[in-house]
């Protein structure tokens, strides 16, 4: 080729190649503005069903839990479509790392105007960004949600959500009663062998284990899971403290006499908690390992009879009566979910009314269909008619009802019910799964538990008290910030510390001082102050 | 020369020991997986099975065979492999001939840039945002493309290309071949070993590749078998268990269930080894002695 040529050639690629570079830059180009206004579509009213006129699509963020993955076809989406109007177009993520998708959506702008699995407290790093919807500006759109708020009494527990500007931005499920399903599940067989009755208090307990070792010394009666997080979560409000799952900070509130809050790790209540457990292990009625030992090796100990207690849920029991018909053998023992035990303050339970929830992203408020977006969700998670139909489907296909009592149709089977039925309730229809189906009145939640699940669920309504919710303490993000910087190393120390006092290696009795003076060393004192501090700043929001 | 062979002797004892041991401890968990996958449930939650399975049984295959999206994913993972290596190798392979060229003009320039990538990225949301705004989410580009030339093999195959003796091209020049029939007809041939070596690392990045695949896909009909399988692994124990109230997600998905998902997943790649073999070790020793 012409040397000439073949240089003007190389010149014009080699200018291509680096104008292409610039591609990338170049203004936004400014999309139509429709400035479309938000329709009035008039107030919908509780207890109606919500139909839109003509066919919406809401975008929504779904939680793909493997035990019953997603399918396009199920029954729960038609029949949402043929009684709304409403066509749910769904982004699915794994429930392994939904809360990624999540951070990752919002972060990027893409967030689906509804994201649901919302735990309270999750929603906070965003709210600073401005990215998600104060809900509560706009509840009164939604009249099931209200009504439920006002009838069960949750106004105060709504207040648990509050931000600093006063506004909550997750819209929480909502029961009517707490649920307190874990507990602890006992060899009723071996109980009974002894002759032990089942106990009803901490101190029963600790007779009761000591009874099992007296007659077999070479077991150890209790042996735990959960890195004992559950059973001290169950256990400290019975002595007075906070403890395990429900430890948060360590902050505790006193009551509304004194106002104040605490820090329970270092108070009297706290070490009495862990004088008892340290107790039980001096003794080898409860397994030291409890405290470390993986799920799978509690489990285990438990089912080749080696420990007769431990934590568990209704699932549980389901879960290990498969797995004991065979180690065991299917009549050769008898397992049951105590109730929780009472403890020196009596028999209390740290109860939640709210649970997981909704999540908007704000730029739903610009959307044409907002007010039927509100109504929508409205209906579907708070209403009567939406949240039955949630949880046990479509009547006559999926279930039947009689004089109030529901029941699923035979060939349909849901974790202990028709357990001979070829088609599940979650997998097959959709229906009951965790996206949708939670929260509601009690009637409702006990209409699909098992006989022993309803007497375990009314016996916890009939004899435990629930504590009253602590009220919000409206840290703003600078002050969460320092107070997250005290309370992490703080939390660490304390589980270390209380994990050595009950096993054993720090002595309850000479190093209890020396630990409270590393946690005042620590911050605790820092903490408790900054907590009262903005809690009295802020507690006149509270009552707005 | 008898004191010698006694002192070679002892050294490979220890030294079999030794790789025996290694060998033992790597293999140990996946024939841990695999016995699982075959046994009954309740051996295992009762913590009876360790080497062999027990109550052996091809049920959980079976059950997983019937699951849709299983296949599907299975399906999605194939072609995103097949594709992504493909043009993976297509590309490496035009960038690695050019950079092996001391001719190149500009190489001084390029070589940097090349090299900056491999210790610098853009994170995780400005990567994202670019994806979105090229237009690429949810379709097959977002994984491959982003991906295609890893930085590292892109240097190793350079490094082989520059082994190539220089006067294999001229002779072929002489005979009136342009640069493409050179590359195609003369160089490639003789690369086989490191095309072998590329086609495994490509491949199997591809293959395990889950985090691009859920970054940008909206639908579960195009996520991957590795993404299926990582919801089975860690999706149920996920839920928040501060409650009790999400009692019933925490169902754990059957400990065979997660075992036998596993070995299939990694099924296919383990057939590819035994045949890739032979060129591994010439291709991961390319560069390491010139000339």
């Amino acid at each position: 080729m012409n040397k000439k040529l073949k240089k003007l050639i190389m010149c014009t690629v080699m200018v291509t190649l680096c104008a292409s570079a610039f591609v990338g830059c170049g203004s936004k180009k400014d999309t139509a503005k429709t400035d479309a206004k938000v329709k009035d579509t008039g107030t919908f009213l509780a207890n109606t069903t919500f139909k839109s006129d003509e066919p919406l699509e809401f975008n929504m963020l779904y939680s793909d839990a493997p035990n019953y993955p997603y399918q396009k076809d199920w029954l729960l989406f038609k029949e949402i479509t043929k009684r709304t109007n409403v066509t749910l177009k769904l982004t699915t993520s794994p429930a392994s790392d939904y809360s990624q998708k999540r951070s990752l959506l919002i972060s990027t702008g893409d967030a689906p105007l509804i994201m649901p699995k919302t735990y309270p407290g999750q929603e906070v790093p965003f709210i600073a960004s401005g990215a998600i919807l104060p809900i509560s500006d706009y509840v009164s759109q939604m009249p099931n949600y209200m009504k439920k708020v006002k009838e069960w009494g949750l106004e105060g527990d709504l207040k648990s959500l509050m931000q600093k500007d006063g506004k909550y931005y997750v819209l929480p499920g909502l029961h009517e009663k707490p649920v307190q399903d874990y507990s602890y599940i006992i060899r009723t067989d071996i109980f009974d062998k002894y002759k032990i009755k089942v106990p009803t208090s901490y101190d029963e307990l600790y007779e009761a284990t000591k009874t099992i070792k007296a007659a077999e010394p070479n077991i150890i009666p209790w042996t735990d899971r959960y890195e004992f997080q559950n059973t001290l979560n169950l256990a400290a409000p019975t002595f007075g403290a906070i403890a395990g799952w429900g430890y948060g900070e360590g902050t505790k509130y006193t009551d509304s006499k004194t106002d104040k809050f605490v820090f329970s790790p270092v108070t009297s209540e706290y070490k009495d908690m862990l004088t008892y457990f340290n107790k039980l292990v001096k003794e080898k009625l409860l397994d030291p390992q409890s405290f470390t030992q993986s799920e799978d090796q509690a489990v285990q100990k438990f089912v080749n009879g080696k420990s007769y207690i431990i934590s568990g849920n209704s699932q549980s029991i389901t879960s290990l009566t498969e797995t004991m018909n065979s180690t065991i053998g299917k009549d050769k023992y008898k397992i049951s979910k105590i109730l929780d035990p009472a403890g020196p303050k009596g028999s209390v339970l740290a109860g939640n009314h709210l649970e997981n929830g909704i999540m908007f992203s704000s730029k739903a408020k610009d959307n044409p269909n907002f007010n039927q977006m509100l109504h929508f969700v409205d209906w579907l998670w708070y209403s009567d008619e939406g949240q039955e139909l949630s949880k046990w489907g479509v009547e006559g296909t999926t279930y039947t009802k009689e004089n109030g009592v529901r029941k699923l149709t035979s060939d349909v089977t849901f974790q202990t019910l028709n357990p001979t039925g070829t088609k599940d309730l979650r997998k097959q229809y959709g229906f009951s799964g965790g996206v949708f189906a939670y929260g509601g009145s009690q009637d409702l939640y006990l209409s699909m538990l098992s006989p022993a699940d309803v007497a375990f669920q009314t016996a916890v309504d009939k004899t435990m008290t629930i504590l009253p919710q602590a009220p919000p303490v409206l840290f703003s993000s600078d002050e969460r910030e320092e107070a997250n910087l005290i309370s992490k190393p703080l939390t660490d120390y304390v589980n270390q510390m209380s994990l050595k006092f009950m096993v054993g290696n720090q002595s309850l009795d000479t190093n209890w001082d020396d630990y409270v003076n590393q946690c005042k060393t620590k911050g605790s004192d820092k903490l408790v102050d900054m907590t009262n501090k903005v809690y009295q700043e802020t507690k006149s929001t509270l009552n707005k | 020369m008898a004191k010698q062979s006694r002192q070679y002797k002892v050294f490979q004892v220890f030294n079999v020991i030794l790789l025996l041991l290694i060998v033992i401890i790597t293999l140990y968990p996946f024939i841990y997986v695999v016995s699982q996958s075959f046994s009954a449930e309740k051996y295992i939650i009762a913590g009876k099975v360790n080497l062999f399975p027990k109550g052996f049984n091809i049920n959980t295959y079976m059950v997983i065979m019937k699951e849709k999206y299983f296949w599907v994913g299975y399906k999605n993972t194939v072609l995103y492999t097949v594709f992504g290596t493909l043009i993976s190798l297509a590309m490496s392979t035009l960038l690695a001939y050019p950079l092996s060229k001391k001719r190149l003009v500009g190489k001084k320039l390029l070589m940097p840039f090349v090299i900056f990538t491999m210790f610098f990225n853009g994170g995780l949301i400005p990567n994202y945002l670019l994806i979105r705004n090229l237009g690429m989410r949810n379709t097959i580009w977002s994984i491959i493309i982003p991906g295609a030339i890893s930085t590292y093999n892109l240097i190793i195959m350079k490094s082989f290309f520059e082994g190539i003796p220089n006067e294999l091209e001229e002779a072929a020049a002489v005979d009136g071949s342009s640069t493409y029939r050179t590359l195609i007809s003369i160089i490639l041939p003789l690369s086989m070993p490191i095309m072998a070596t590329m086609t495994l690392f490509y491949a199997v990045g591809n293959w395990n590749n889950w985090f691009g695949p859920f970054l940008y896909f909206d639908s579960k009909d195009q996520f991957p078998v590795t993404l299926y399988l990582r919801n089975i692994i860690s999706g149920a124990q996920q839920s928040s268990v501060s409650s009790g109230s999400d009692a019933d997600e925490l169902a754990q998905i059957g400990a065979t269930i997660k075992s036998a998902t596993i070995v299939l997943t990694v099924l296919p790649i383990l057939c590819i080894y035994p045949f890739i073999q032979k060129y591994f070790v010439t291709g991961v020793m390319i560069g390491s002695v010139k000339g």
